[in-house]
């Protein structure tokens, strides 16, 4: 509520500065509402000795916040500044020194602040890029640098935690457990090459076998030992199952952090589906543009938005004044185009499939030809994701929805798509992996895992991931040499009808974001089997930066169709969130069901990769033993729970209470409008009815 | 940061910082490039507060301001006199304003000064007229002008009176989510 008062202060402000206009019914209208609120606001015309309310909240950090809000000139703010400095406020000492704490508290911020300016990363490019091609493409750019400062942190986690100590103690220690299990599990040769061609290195690095496979890259170079010195005693398989854990729970937090920044604004404003004319003359003018080209482009992109909310307009009146079977036939054949995309997604699942399938009986082949088959279902995967959402497009056009929908229905789409393929490929290696799920089956039965195909078969999940990630960042470095510079060369110089009607490049924003958020999702999907994946996908993304800032300067125009850039940052987080789910859900399976492979890792011999835990717990001290027995025990988790609970309840009640708040203000503001409006009336009556008695006793004398 | 310079005193470097939004080395950068838009006009040595102010013609000559179909509206408004004549004063002020830590309410005060072409305090489809077409350049047919205004004015305007006050200005501007990112000019 307190920015009620701030809010009539500043109407104030501008009545003091003007002092014409409006202020003489306002002022009437203002007395009335503040006698019939029991309000303890004293609203001083610029009173600034006495403190506005903010003051006796803050201390010492009141005044120059507000001196600097206030819209007067700044001589005129300068000299209250003065007569302000020359009151001594009569304050304890106790008070006097609450506020030099927050004073310096405030300056301490202030430096804090600036020196963080200082190292942001690629401050400057990010504004020329807001500058020259606007908001919604400024947020891709932001959304890269955001995900790329997130995996370096998560790599110098994994680094510290897992890698180091690994390193360190690589021949020190002890096994954890004995070996169990019957010998044909334990058998995991992957050096058994001999003498390699030189190109064979090449291929190697790019699918991540040979001497890729066994090295720090993967889980299965990493040992199950534990070290206790006298100093010191780590517990490597520990470390690595806690840090993974904890990488996950990382990652999530700082998406909602994130998130709650940006749906601060957007809550705070509203949805704002109404009021698209006024809100695009007032505000739709980026005043940070700069450049001749910039402002044609801008001025272009307003009045594309004027005219596409016209055609809306248009549009819904067309759509209102269909008959019932023009609806009912437009209804059925967006089913109908549903069903056709969904075929099409459907097709490319089973696409995926039969790749992953294919790839592993010829997993054998050497040279080119095996690299190709290695490949093949990453190959698959970036063909499916490029075509089936162009079909889509079509599909949506012939669908006939508004706009903004398409645009939304797209998306949703495309997001789904890659998402589900990404699920599909997993599901495809459990498939092998665990002989269809049926573990008594002839392959499965020895040691609960096919060992014949995947003698260590997470090495193998993290290299599809690995593979995945390395395709991601060669397709894009081939399309921008082979598609984007060569287009824009022919537009450029064939001045032809057909490369007029092509045109030069497009920024798509939607599409490049959900390329990040794949990336990001195949990173966590396969950081639990090769931990060094953060570390390389940082290396793609700020590659990935410099390639797509390069292709925006040279090859792009803007888009027409603007992306709203505070709505849609967070709907790219929300879309990032749905691939952190899937990740997860694949890391806690491969956690509580999957047997680790006998021959590698930190886990072999182990039942299931959880069963460290309760391993390792007992070896605690029995007070700590006892404490977490406690927390986990019902006496502890029932009445945490109702706690939350209640606490939850609460911050729900308080959502709705605000909310509720800001309509019945809203309410009251037309009201206070129509009051005018009534009252201006009354005003005319009442002085014409004088008028009319003046003139009949005028006439009567 | 413990810098020699003499531009300033730092009383008034304290004063800048608490009336603005500006740190120090803002402020004295802001006065560079105040001083390089006229050299000889306007004196290095602010200590004694000359009075010095730039005509308008100068001041839409930045960089910043050049391309911004609004510049000449935007700098009448920060002039005392109305005819945008800055002084070094207002030429910060106006800045502080179109910085990105400005509050919104502050925003939105001065962007209903911009937009009042007229400058009688109310937005009337006149004001709403010129600041479209000065938006698209004049692209739009004059139909669709007419109609975006009537809408523009209809969706915005609370009390009925067909022209938008200061009330009904900033309700609207409280429901645009971009207000904050595109007023804002980087300095």
């Amino acid at each position: 509520m307190s920015s009620e008062p701030q809010r009539r202060g500043s109407r104030e402000a501008y009545d003091y500065d003007e002092g014409n206009g409006y202020p003489s019914e306002q002022h009437a209208l203002r007395l009335r509402w503040v006698s019939s609120r029991a309000s303890n606001q004293s609203y001083p015309q610029h009173d600034l000795s006495s403190t506005p309310a903010e003051e006796n909240e803050e201390g010492d950090s009141g005044p120059p916040r507000d001196l600097r809000a206030i819209p007067l000139p700044m001589a005129l703010k300068r000299a209250v500044r003065q007569v302000q400095q020359m009151q001594v406020p009569v304050v304890s000492s106790r008070q006097s020194w609450r506020r030099k704490r927050t004073k310096s508290l405030h300056e301490l911020k202030e430096k804090a602040r600036e020196s963080l300016y200082f190292f942001t990363l690629w401050r400057k490019s990010l504004q020329k890029i807001g500058g020259n091609f606007g908001g919604g493409v400024q947020s891709y750019f932001l959304f890269l640098r955001f995900l790329v400062v997130l995996n370096f942190v998560s790599f110098l986690l994994i680094a510290g935690f897992v890698l180091i100590p690994s390193i360190v103690f690589r021949s020190a220690g002890t096994s954890l457990i004995n070996s169990t299990g019957p010998d044909e599990c334990k058998v995991y040769d992957p050096n058994s090459q001999g003498l390699v061609e030189f190109y064979k290195y090449f291929l190697d690095l790019l699918s991540g076998t040979g001497f890729m496979e066994y090295s720090y890259l993967f889980y299965g170079y990493y040992s199950n030992t534990m070290v206790e010195n006298r100093n010191v005693s780590y517990n490597i398989p520990l470390a690595y199952l806690f840090t993974a854990i904890f990488y996950f729970v990382f990652c999530l937090i700082c998406i909602i952090a994130r998130m709650g920044t940006t749906a601060r604004v957007a809550v705070a404003t509203g949805g704002s589906a109404v009021g698209n004319y006024s809100v695009i003359v007032f505000t739709g003018w980026d005043y940070g543009c700069q450049g001749d080209r910039a402002t044609k482009l801008k001025q272009k992109n307003v009045h594309y938005r004027l005219q596409v909310d016209l055609e809306e307009e248009s549009r819904k009146k067309r759509a209102a004044a269909l008959t019932l079977c023009q609806k009912i036939a437009l209804y059925s054949l967006r089913v109908f185009m549903c069903f056709v995309a969904f075929g099409l997604i459907i097709a490319a699942f089973y696409g995926i499939f039969v790749a992953t399938n294919f790839s592993q009986t010829k997993s054998g082949e050497e040279g080119i030809l095996g690299l190709f088959f290695e490949y093949l279902p990453s190959i698959v995967i970036t063909t499916g994701n490029f075509v089936v959402p162009l079909l889509c497009d079509q599909i949506a056009l012939l669908e006939r929805y508004t706009p903004s929908t398409t645009v939304i229905v797209a998306l949703l789409r495309a997001v789904f798509l890659r998402l589900v393929s990404l699920g599909v490929l997993l599901f495809t290696l459990w498939d092998q992996i665990t002989c269809k799920g049926d573990i008594d089956s002839h392959d499965c039965k020895l040691c609960q895992y096919n060992y014949k195909v995947h003698p260590c078969w997470e090495t193998r999940v993290g290299q599809e991931m690995y593979k995945l990630t390395m395709f991601d960042l060669l397709v894009n470095i081939a399309l921008l040499v082979l598609v984007e510079f060569p287009r824009r060369m022919v537009v450029d110089n064939w001045s032809s009808k057909l490369a007029q009607w092509v045109g030069r490049q497009e920024f798509v924003v939607s599409t490049n974001v959900l390329g990040l958020v794949y990336g990001q999702t195949v990173v966590w999907t396969g950081a639990l089997f090769c931990p060094l994946l953060p570390l390389i996908n940082t290396i793609k993304f700020v590659l990935l930066f410099y390639f797509r800032k390069v292709t925006l300067f040279y090859n792009c125009r803007p888009a027409l169709k603007t992306f709203r850039s505070t709505t849609s940052t967070f709907f790219f987080l929300v879309v990032l969130t749905f691939g952190w789910c899937l990740a997860t859900a694949v890391m806690i399976y491969s956690l509580a069901e999957i047997r680790p492979s006998m021959g590698c890792g930190p886990f072999r011999f182990f039942p299931s990769m959880w069963s460290i835990v309760p391993t390792s717990f007992y070896r605690l001290s029995t007070i700590t033993q006892d404490f977490l027995f406690f927390i986990g025990s019902q006496a502890f988790s029932i009445p945490l729970f109702a706690l939350s609970c209640v606490v939850m309840c609460y911050f729900i009640a308080l959502a709705s209470v605000y909310g509720k708040s800001v309509a019945l203000l809203r309410a009251q503001l037309k009201l206070e409008g129509r009051d005018k409006q009534f009252l201006v009336k009354q005003i005319e009556k009442l002085s014409r009815q004088h008028q009319i008695l003046k003139h009949t006793a005028g006439a009567y004398e | 940061m413990g810098n020699k310079q003499t531009i300033f005193t730092d009383e008034q470097l304290d004063a800048y910082q608490d009336c603005t939004f500006f740190t120090r080395k803002e402020i004295l950068r802001l006065h560079g490039r105040y001083h390089e838009l006229a050299p000889h006009l306007v004196p290095m040595d602010y200590t004694n507060d000359p009075d010095c102010k730039l005509p308008l013609a100068l001041i839409v000559n930045m960089p910043e301001l050049k391309e911004n179909p609004f510049c000449s509206r935007i700098v009448e408004s920060f002039s005392e006199d109305g005819f945008g004549n800055l002084s070094f004063n207002e030429f910060v002020d106006m800045f502080s304003v179109l910085s990105e830590m400005a509050p919104r309410e502050l925003k939105a005060i001065y962007a209903f000064k911009i937009y009042d072409f007229n400058v009688d305090n109310y937005l009337c489809k006149e004001d709403l007229e010129k600041t479209l077409n000065r938006l698209t350049k004049e692209e739009l047919t004059p139909e669709e002008v007419q109609l975006v205004c009537e809408k523009a004015i209809e969706e915005a305007d609370l009390d009925g009176d067909s022209k938008l006050s200061y009330a009904d200005f900033e309700n609207m501007i409280t429901r645009a989510p971009d207000f904050l990112s595109t007023f804002h000019i980087r300095i």
